[in-house]
């Protein structure tokens, strides 16, 4: 029972120590008609004082798991971290589409992996402001790789998700800028609009054309792993983390 | 009892599924206008509940502290930006948002905010300055995209429309503190 400090002295003066707590809660209420107006009072007082606790508790209670629910455990607070969480934890294949490259060949994604590595990025050419950045970091992972494993067991893949624009010719002219070269780090286009869909939405790519040209999208690494799904989706800003978990995979590959 | 009516037909309003597909494709009406209209429609419609059940929330909400947590609670809810993602991909995320911004933190707000003093009502003022100042922040500052349903700029947008309500409350709160309101009554 909960007795705020100003009611204590004066319940106490109207009945003697040791009575309250003998009779109780329920004693209290049925016996404060008999001790007039004043006790009914403060008996009432003390009930609304624990209500309002329970009704505070309940409240945060109720916030608690609305937040909890909302967040995955208070692990994503945006839609995209809760895919990056999802898509880690499930681990989809990636789908065996067909790529068009930069200098015209065309193969399909099981075909150019060859049970390797693959560490994948989306993006448009005409992207002026995350996509160059992307590739750019992209390139600094390429150099952090040893030589020995690369095309042998990882190689790297660009993907655009505008087909329509990048032309192989333009992708052998993009690929120059960031120094992929066109073999153990390819640029390629998915031509078929629904094939490109399934991948974007397996790997929760989310892309929005802006009606001019350009698209809004997230960007990130995926690192596929040698039975062909996906092993891991990493922060692309984080260059030397990523290239680091690569080459510690790469590593613990030749160990084994 | 027509504030009621009034707030019903507010939100039988935005419930239309077409006004709500309008309002929910741009980012800061879905933020800023559409979730504030339902809040406004439950604190309309809040005074139907008062009458209609008095002792509850005499009994629980006698000081106005939960209800005014409440409303935090649920509002902040909704300021998060995977909320409202969810809102527009998940059916019952979004039964949920017409349910809990007017039923909830609207009703809840209508019943707290005379109980809960000027003291309380200061409180209140500054946790909304605070956090439309974080999301100012976050929105204004972010690079790369926080809600997958919307583009970087409108994102941008949000984020200025919040700094705009921070700043205007911060105007309010501060004009109620340091000018005498008795002289101009």
């Amino acid at each position: 029972m909960s007795i705020s400090l100003s009611t204590r002295p004066q319940v106490h003066h109207l009945l003697k120590r040791g009575e309250t707590e003998a009779i109780g809660d329920e004693g209290l209420r049925k016996g404060a008609s008999d001790l007039g107006p004043a006790i009914l009072r403060e008996v009432i007082s003390m009930g609304e004082n624990k209500r309002n606790t329970i009704a505070v508790m309940a409240v945060l209670l109720f916030g608690f798991a609305l937040f909890y629910a909302g967040t995955d455990g208070f692990r994503a607070f945006t839609a995209e971290s809760a895919r990056t969480y999802d898509i880690n934890q499930s681990q989809p294949a990636f789908p065996d589409v067909t790529l068009e490259d930069s200098k015209e060949r065309t193969y399909t994604f099981d075909e150019f992996a060859e049970g390797k590595y693959v560490f994948v990025t989306f993006m448009y050419t005409n992207c002026t402001t995350v996509c160059p950045q992307l590739e750019m970091n992209m390139a600094q992972v390429y150099e952090q790789i040893p030589n020995d494993y690369i095309g042998e067991d990882i190689v790297f893949l660009s993907i655009s998700f505008d087909p329509e624009h990048d032309d192989p010719e333009t992708l052998s002219k993009y690929r120059t800028y960031f120094g992929s070269n066109g073999e153990t780090w390819r640029m390629a286009r998915i031509h078929d609009k629904e094939e490109l869909n399934t991948v974007l939405d397996k790997l929760g790519v989310i892309v929005i054309p802006d009606g001019n040209g350009d698209f809004t999208h997230n960007s990130a690494f995926y690192l596929i792993g040698k039975s062909g799904h996906l092993l891991e989706m990493m922060d692309f800003t984080l260059i030397d983390e990523a290239a680091d978990e690569v080459n510690r995979l790469l590593e613990s590959e030749e160990g084994a | 009892m027509k504030q009621a009516f009034y707030g019903l037909l507010l939100f039988s309003f935005l419930a239309l599924p077409p006004v709500a597909a309008v309002m929910e494709s741009i980012m800061i009406v879905h933020m800023h206008m559409q979730m504030t209209l339902l809040v406004l429609s439950g604190f309309l419609m809040g005074r139907f509940f008062q009458l209609k059940f008095p002792v509850f929330f005499k009994k629980w909400n006698m000081n106005g502290i939960a209800g005014i947590l409440l409303f935090m609670i649920i509002w902040s809810f909704w300021m998060i930006p995977r909320s409202m993602d969810d809102a527009l991909t998940i059916q019952v995320v979004e039964l949920f948002k017409f349910s809990s911004l007017p039923f909830l933190a609207g009703v809840a707000l209508r019943d707290s905010w005379h109980k809960i003093g000027a003291r309380g009502q200061y409180i209140v003022f500054g946790f909304f300055i605070l956090v439309f100042s974080f999301m100012a922040w976050i929105y204004i500052g972010a690079d790369n995209q926080i809600c997958n349903n919307y583009l970087l700029v409108e994102q941008q947008t949000v984020g200025w429309g919040s700094l705009f309500f921070g700043v205007i409350l911060s105007f309010y709160v501060l004009q109620v503190l340091f000018i005498d309101q008795s002289q101009y009554e």
